[in-house]
């Protein structure tokens, strides 16, 4: 780990004093942003089903809109947990080269896919994003997982699964994979008396809580008015 | 029976104590309405913190449901001193007032006069709830219509939909019925040994806060007696809203409260068959 860190430091390092991405990098992720570029604007179906320990929660139906650069709005009749990175986060980065560092780090078969792993630094110091670690489909131009170290929320692991609209970088489906931590407030002050926590459940380590976002009937192009991202 | 269950209705209602519950649930329930809807999302985001740190939330978390759960959640300590305040001077009230001899000189057997007061009390229970339900729910969601219900306990975060939680309310509130008639009948029992109305109200009090205060303690000792006091039962409706019903745990512990109402009454029955009323 402490391995891994210098190494990626010293990468950084060397990046910087270059003061320019690897161009093999950019090129992959100019292929990627170029799809999801022709997209304006949509609307789509979301499902969303949050299996983190703590909570319990039935899966919830949601709306997601997106709009060019960079407006997002989710709208649910009840309660959704919804991860805390956007899905066009990403892609708001990638859009201008002048805002990162990039470069190709190895590669990876992920699930019978061949993937090249780009490592993306943003430039800017009060960015919460620290490092973007993408997984990038080399034959179809897509990212299929991401992992996203932040500052605030620790890191993020995204998968990403196409079907109908991956000519536009649009997924089916995303997981999001999120560190939590212990849930625990005093029983005093949630009136729960008769619940018991074995030494034995307090032992048991975390597990990473997970987000599971199905999308369908994508709306693309259609455009939507500014109202709705002012809810 | 009815009759004099009847005539003990007459009577609670005629003493201005009995009212009492009434204005103090209004008055209670107002003050939250009105608090929650100055300030309830920063009191909610004590709820939501540690779930926002690493996730959003969407939708209306502020809603009718939320704050009646509050409510309900809130008075749970209150409402059994309320009604104690009006069974608990059922027996001791008429000792108290001398009245008790004249009662007991009508052509009515002691068991029937010791039921139809617990019948009348337990009518009282009912309506008390139903005067909970109406104005922390009803007004509730008029004030802050509908939405899915957050439920916080230790260890987890339960979220229930809006259209899966008016049932719950309503078998949460039969529950809170069946655990009042608990707390009536024990304030009835003490009743039956009291000269004053003070001392049963009193008592009945400070056993429901003794018990919920071992109850709430995590001592190998205390776990050991749990099971057995009334309050570790008497907040089985809050597990009306699990996401999953556990059905067992809820039927054990109506088994429970039940078994303690028949104990209770008996004890009482026992000792108003024998009580001495010419002293």
């Amino acid at each position: 780990m402490k391995r891994g860190s210098l190494l990626f430091l010293f990468m950084w390092m060397v990046l910087w004093a270059q003061g320019q991405s690897s161009p093999e990098a950019l090129k992959l992720l100019k292929g990627v942003t170029e799809k999801f570029n022709k997209v304006r604007d949509y609307q789509v179906d979301a499902l969303i089903d949050a299996r983190i320990s703590f909570l319990k929660i039935l899966p919830q139906k949601a709306k997601v809109f997106y709009k060019s650069p960079s407006k997002f709005h989710v709208e649910s009749k009840g309660i959704a947990i919804l991860p805390k990175q956007n899905f066009d986060q990403l892609f708001t980065l990638l859009n201008n080269e002048n805002n990162f560092m990039a470069f190709v780090s190895g590669a990876e078969n992920l699930n019978g896919i061949a993937t090249t792993v780009v490592n993306v630094i943003p430039m800017s110091d009060t960015s919460d994003l620290v490092l973007a670690k993408l997984w990038v489909d080399v034959a179809q131009g897509l990212i299929v997982k991401s992992q996203l170290t932040t500052k605030a929320n620790g890191t993020v692991l995204i998968e990403y699964f196409y079907g109908t609209w991956k000519t536009l970088a649009l997924p089916d489906k995303t997981i999001f994979t999120v560190d939590v931590k212990r849930f625990k407030i005093p029983k005093a002050i949630s009136a729960d008396i008769n619940s018991k926590a074995t030494q034995e459940d307090k032992n048991k380590p975390q597990k990473p809580g997970r987000i599971i976002i199905s999308f369908s009937n994508y709306k693309i192009n259609k455009g939507i008015d500014d109202k709705v991202f002012a809810k | 029976m009815w009759r004099n269950t009847q005539t003990e209705l007459v009577k609670i209602f005629a003493k201005p104590r009995s009212y009492i519950g009434f204005v103090a649930i209004a008055i209670i329930v107002s003050l939250i309405h009105v608090a929650m809807y100055v300030d309830g999302l920063n009191y909610i985001s004590f709820i939501t913190g540690p779930l926002e740190s690493a996730f959003n939330i969407e939708g209306k978390i502020l809603n009718g449901n939320l704050v009646c759960f509050i409510i309900l959640q809130t008075l749970i300590i209150q409402i059994p001193l309320l009604v104690a305040l009006v069974t608990g001077d059922l027996i001791s009230g008429e000792a108290a007032m001398g009245t008790i001899r004249l009662l007991l000189t009508r052509p009515l057997s002691r068991t029937s006069v010791l039921f139809s007061k617990f019948f009348a009390g337990a009518v009282y229970v009912f309506i008390l709830l139903v005067w909970l339900g109406l104005v922390s729910l009803g007004i509730g969601l008029l004030i802050f219509g509908p939405g899915d219900l957050i439920v916080l306990k230790s260890e987890t975060i339960t979220i229930i939909p809006a259209e899966d939680t008016l049932w719950r309310f309503f078998a949460g509130l039969g529950i809170a019925f069946i655990s009042l008639l608990v707390v009536a009948s024990f304030s009835l029992l003490l009743s039956c040994y009291s000269e004053n109305s003070i001392g049963p109200i009193i008592s009945t009090m400070a056993v429901i806060i003794l018990f919920t205060i071992v109850g709430s303690m995590d001592i190998p000792l205390f776990e050991k007696i749990k099971p057995f006091l009334f309050t570790t039962h008497m907040v089985i409706w809050r597990n009306m809203f699990d996401q999953e019903l556990d059905y067992n745990l809820i039927c054990n512990s109506m088994l429970m409260l039940v078994g303690h109402i028949i104990l209770f009454l008996f004890v009482a029955w026992y000792s108003f068959r024998k009580k001495d009323i010419l002293s």
